[in-house]
């Protein structure tokens, strides 16, 4: 299985980045081969809907799991859309990627049925109003 | 005339400020300009008697007819739309129907409707005060074309009174740009300054001439009666921190219920402030 993971760097030893859409960097990771690929994230520069940009992207490399800290509203929307069936998402895990794997493979993590945050959050819009 | 009060930071009186003025005046016109969380309705009630829809065109997708709306989603620069397959998500939320998907995307497939993003409202307040309020529904980023709309229906000839959105941001500056003088509503504490000196300079921007009003006067520290003073900036009037004030404010009463003397303050502030702007 092919699992995406929003990460600060591209080695397994960097951790989960906490946001999915405006992370550094993804890394597809594939369970059955235990290898691994990493992409830098375009879209977390974006004016908005970063999440959604990059959650196209991560369906596009095929990954079937996405693991992150925080998965927004929208992101949620586009990775449940998937034409291969809804994307399995992680989120609220932290840690290092390797570490992230290794819950994953001993089935400790939880598929999320619902985004853990509000949209925009990744837009300093919890700052009050602006 | 028109009269704004503003305010860099949220929940400092300003509300209080713009209905304590329209009560004072009586006969004027009131609009709520802060589109996103209008209050002014509470304190004002006013019988309202026209509703208008502000819509937006926004565009929608024709799927099932096998052709990709990828070049869609490339072109948006608002990530509005997701092309996956040959699905499209769209979040209308994000969308700011500028058309580019319309002409970028495959032939006939990407067509164009109306999309109710808010209202606005008229009303009125006897003896005479017409009320005008928008009302942009939550979740929607289109503050500034509820916005235009109110620009549209400002009564020029009348007195006005503004109140504005809390912050210095478009939705602000869209606020005050017509005005004549801005009143500044601001609290003696150290965020209250803070954000003074932000209103501050986008009004020195602006060239929209502006006083302080002080509230909540006797809280915090003397540093935003400083820097006033130092940047030779008129203080209007300083409204005391009075508990009795807030418990006015909860049942939704004005300062001039509270007080009758803030009748007559005011009224003197707009003599004086139209006197300022006649010389001009
Ligand atoms: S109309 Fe403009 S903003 Fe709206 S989806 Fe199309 S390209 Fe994006």
């Amino acid at each position: 299985m092919k699992v995406c993971l929003s990460s600060t760097g591209t080695t397994l030893d960097s951790n989960v980045d906490p946001r999915f859409g405006r992370c550094a960097y993804f890394i597809i990771y594939d369970t059955s081969t235990d290898t691994f690929e990493y992409y830098a994230n375009e879209s977390r520069d974006a004016m908005g809907g970063a999440g959604i940009q990059a959650a196209q992207k991560v369906i596009e490399k095929g990954a079937e799991a996405v693991i992150s800290g925080n998965i927004g509203p929208n992101s949620f929307k586009v990775l449940q859309s998937a034409p291969g069936g809804p994307v399995k998402i992680y989120s609220g895990v932290s840690g290092t990627i390797r570490s992230a794997i290794a819950q994953l493979k001993n089935n400790e993590l939880k598929p999320v049925t619902s985004s853990s945050v509000q949209s925009h959050y990744g837009m300093g819009s919890g700052m009050g109003r602006s | 005339m028109i009269i704004s009060v503003a305010s860099g930071k949220g929940g400092t009186g300003k509300t209080t400020v713009a209905v304590a003025l329209a009560r004072s005046i009586n006969y004027c016109q009131f609009i709520d300009y802060d589109v996103e969380a209008p209050n002014a309705s509470l304190f004002l009630k006013p019988d309202i008697k026209y509703i208008k829809k502000v819509t937006i065109r926004q565009p929608y997708f024709l799927t099932n007819t096998d052709k990709s709306f990828k070049r869609c989603a490339d072109f948006c620069h608002y990530n509005a739309v997701a092309s996956i397959g040959d699905e499209v998500v769209f979040f209308s939320e994000l969308c700011h129907g500028c058309g580019g998907c319309i002409l970028v995307g495959p032939e006939g497939a990407v067509r164009e409707k109306d999309v109710e993003i808010g209202e606005i409202s008229k009303g009125f307040c006897p003896p005479g005060i017409n009320f005008l309020m928008g009302n942009l529904k939550p979740g929607n980023m289109r503050t500034p074309t509820v916005q235009n709309e109110l620009e549209k229906n400002i009564e020029y000839d009348n007195h006005v009174i503004i109140d504005c959105p809390p912050g210095t941001s478009c939705s602000m500056v869209m606020s005050v740009k017509n005005s004549d003088f801005c009143i500044l509503v601001t609290e003696p504490t150290p965020f209250g300054l803070n954000d003074l000196m932000i209103s501050v300079d986008v009004l020195k921007n602006l060239k929209i001439p502006f006083g302080v009003i002080v509230n909540r006067f006797g809280i915090g520290n003397d540093e935003v009666l400083n820097y006033c003073k130092n940047n030779n900036i008129k203080i209007i009037a300083k409204i005391p921190n009075d508990l009795n004030i807030a418990k006015y404010y909860s049942k939704g009463l004005s300062l001039i219920d509270f007080d009758p003397i803030w009748k007559n303050k005011f009224n003197d502030i707009i003599s004086e402030i139209e006197k300022e702007v006649l010389k001009k």
